[in-house]
């Protein structure tokens, strides 16, 4: 039982970083561009649970909220999931309401992130991006009224209807169901026209803007839908973790999933897959280790050494990732012979 | 009031021309947008801290122990990492290559803070250095204003006759121009590099040992000075060591006056860095050139 619930939590973390990761991958493993505010988007997501579940929950049950959010938030979570236990109508409407309410919102900033791209070099974007992501993540911080600033927003389990045994098993099931579907239609996106224009526009965009793709347009589009996968990957991170806290949402968690696409390989449709789950094997190493031995420092500083230094060591040696990007082949080989036939007849 | 804002703006733009100046260096050389600028700055702050603690002499005296650490540093990552991506990587990836330095320098110096505390029993985070006060015409002045501002002229003219005076400094801008042009013509372009980032290191930790007299600093201090770097150098121009320095007292200044205006109307200063972003997004959008394109037409 322990080894399943082991397996089930790494399957959902899993999950959770391997859609960051397929993010990370359409905007800079295809097109080039890396959203450097990936953090704030994927925070996006976790903000609205932490910001709604509870509040929605308590107003679908007529209930008026007494106190300070970042005092009572907790209290009331949990009130709304023993509501839920016996209302799984209400779990249903928890868990949908912010993702309805996050995923425009991510839209929109991606489409905001996406204009300044048009006119700056990669690297005043990228800083512009990450001071974004900061300042998001100071506000949710500081401003309480929204998240409980520092103490953090208390989130109901919409799973609460179930049984208890069941309910890591049904997370499970859904985070690995949006992984798949989420994967399935990348896989179409980069094997489809669009997916050609994409590298095209990566590997030479005078080229292919000489060749009338409307750069503009393919980047909004791209960092809009790069946007909303995270926003999604960060909804699932509130549900399972049972809270929100805007520390969580640091630069460093947009370098990781950069990492991930680099380590799998950037441009590959396996890469996304690899890079999160060598990510998650060595960060479980590493907490694992952290139990076994003590030593007087903390160990953590030496896992960023490690993933610092892993990046680089990658770029340098193995630059194409662990599963280099393949030529597409959308035209299949039977295919293209009768076209060749057809050609010279 | 208006004199404390005044001297604050002063001693904080002085500490950012220095950093921005060493961001310009390293990205028309190298090409590379330094993300571990400000970490060069706290490599100087615990250089200093150390040698201060074991000699108990004043940081001012150690500001050429901190240039030296941080040169040594600089031109380290310079060789070891993005000498052997030179042609290799392009701006993105150098960029992420930066960002990965950052998080190794911080990792480090994170350590080496824990080290510190543990091995001479003293404050490894959020400690200050003791300030000497001066009296000059009557009224009392802290030395930190002082020796910031004098420094920082002093580094500036100095760098200012390396670059148009010397032999190194004509190697060095004719690397930047072209690379290649250069190493046709016998310049040594690694060594320039190489030189240019020690440069850019020792000027950054110099920088950093002004920083515990106004606040207490931790190996994160880096990191959260960085966008106003980032910010001086763009609104100056990115691409101009004039526009830098300029630059760095622009948003040296309205920055203070942007966090003394925030506490005045109660918001927290943690919203401070809203300013640098700002600077930044206006910069971009209405003058990508920034101040140097208004008197250099092909920037």
């Amino acid at each position: 039982m322990d080894l399943l619930l082991f397996l089930l939590d790494l399957g959902v973390l899993y999950s959770i970083y391997a859609i960051l990761a397929i993010s990370v991958e359409i905007e800079y493993g295809e097109l080039g561009i890396p959203n450097f505010a990936k953090s704030a988007m994927y925070a996006l997501g976790a903000y609205s649970v932490g910001a709604l579940a509870t509040r929605i929950g308590v107003w679908l049950m007529g209930v008026t909220w007494q106190g300070e959010f970042k005092n009572t938030s907790w209290v009331y979570a949990t009130l709304v999931s023993s509501n839920i236990s016996r209302n799984p109508l209400l779990g249903i409407i928890i868990f949908v309401i912010p993702l309805i309410v996050a995923l425009p919102i991510a839209a929109f900033l991606g489409l905001i992130a996406s204009y300044p791209a048009l006119r700056l070099r990669e690297d005043y974007l990228g800083i512009t991006l990450i001071a974004f992501s900061e300042l998001v993540r100071v506000f949710a911080r500081n401003y309480e009224p929204l998240l409980g600033g520092t103490f953090g927003a208390g989130v109901p389990n919409f799973l609460a209807f179930l049984p208890v045994q069941l309910r890591s098993l049904a997370f499970f099931a859904i985070a690995i169901g949006l992984l798949l579907l989420i994967w399935a239609l990348y896989y179409r996106l980069t094997t489809s026209p669009f997916g050609r224009v994409l590298r095209a526009i990566r590997d030479n965009q005078v080229a292919a803007q000489s060749l009338g793709r409307d750069i503009v347009k393919i980047r909004a589009i791209v960092l809009v839908i790069g946007s909303m996968l995270a926003a999604i990957a960060g909804v699932l991170y509130a549900f399972y973790v049972g809270s929100v806290n805007p520390d969580d949402f640091t630069v460093m968690k947009t370098f990781i999933v950069v990492l991930m696409v680099v380590i799998g390989g950037k441009g590959s449709p396996m890469g996304p897959l690899a890079g999160a789950g060598v990510y998650i094997a060595l960060d479980r190493s590493i907490t694992f280790l952290k139990q076994q031995v003590s030593l007087p420092i903390d160990i953590n500083y030496f896992s960023y050494i490690l993933f610092g230094v892993l990046l680089i060591s990658v770029i340098m040696w193995r630059p194409e990732g662990l599963i280099p990007e393949k030529p597409p082949l959308t035209v299949s080989g039977s295919t293209l012979e009768v076209r060749e036939e057809q050609g010279s007849s | 009031m208006l004199e404390e804002i005044f001297l604050n703006g002063l001693i904080y733009s002085n500490l950012l021309a220095l950093l921005s100046i060493g961001l310009s260096l390293t990205m028309l050389t190298s090409k590379v947008s330094n993300f571990a600028q400000g970490d060069f700055a706290v490599v100087g702050i615990y250089a200093a801290y150390t040698t201060s603690l074991l000699t108990r002499v004043t940081p001012y005296m150690l500001l050429p122990i901190a240039f030296l650490v941080g040169a040594a540093v600089a031109a380290g990552v310079y060789l070891l990492v993005f000498d052997k991506l030179r042609g290799k990587a392009n701006l993105v990836t150098l960029m992420i290559v930066s960002i990965a330095i950052d998080i190794i320098l911080r990792a480090s110096t994170q350590i080496y803070a824990d080290l510190l505390q543990s091995s001479l029993h003293v404050f490894g985070r959020g400690f200050i250095f003791n300030d000497i006060m001066y009296n000059v015409a009557g009224t009392r002045v802290s030395g930190v204003l002082i020796y910031s501002t004098v420094t920082t002229i002093f580094l500036l003219a100095l760098l200012y006759v390396l670059l148009f005076k010397t032999k190194l400094g004509i190697a060095m801008r004719a690397s930047i121009e072209n690379p290649s042009l250069a190493e046709t013509l016998g310049i040594n372009v690694r060594k320039v590099f190489t030189i240019s980032w020690g440069l850019s290191g020792g000027l950054a930790a110099v920088a950093g040992v002004f920083l515990p007299f106004r606040m207490p600093v931790n190996p994160d201090t880096g990191f959260a000075i960085l966008l106003s770097i980032f910010a001086a150098a763009t609104v100056g121009g990115m691409t101009s060591l004039a526009g830098s320095v300029l630059g760095a007292y622009i948003l040296g200044f309205s920055e203070t006056v942007f966090t003394f205006l925030l506490s005045s109307i109660g918001l927290s200063t943690a919203y401070r860095p809203a300013l640098a972003f700002t600077a930044i997004i206006l910069t971009l959008l209405v003058a990508p050139g920034g101040l140097s394109s208004l008197w250099n037409r092909k920037g």
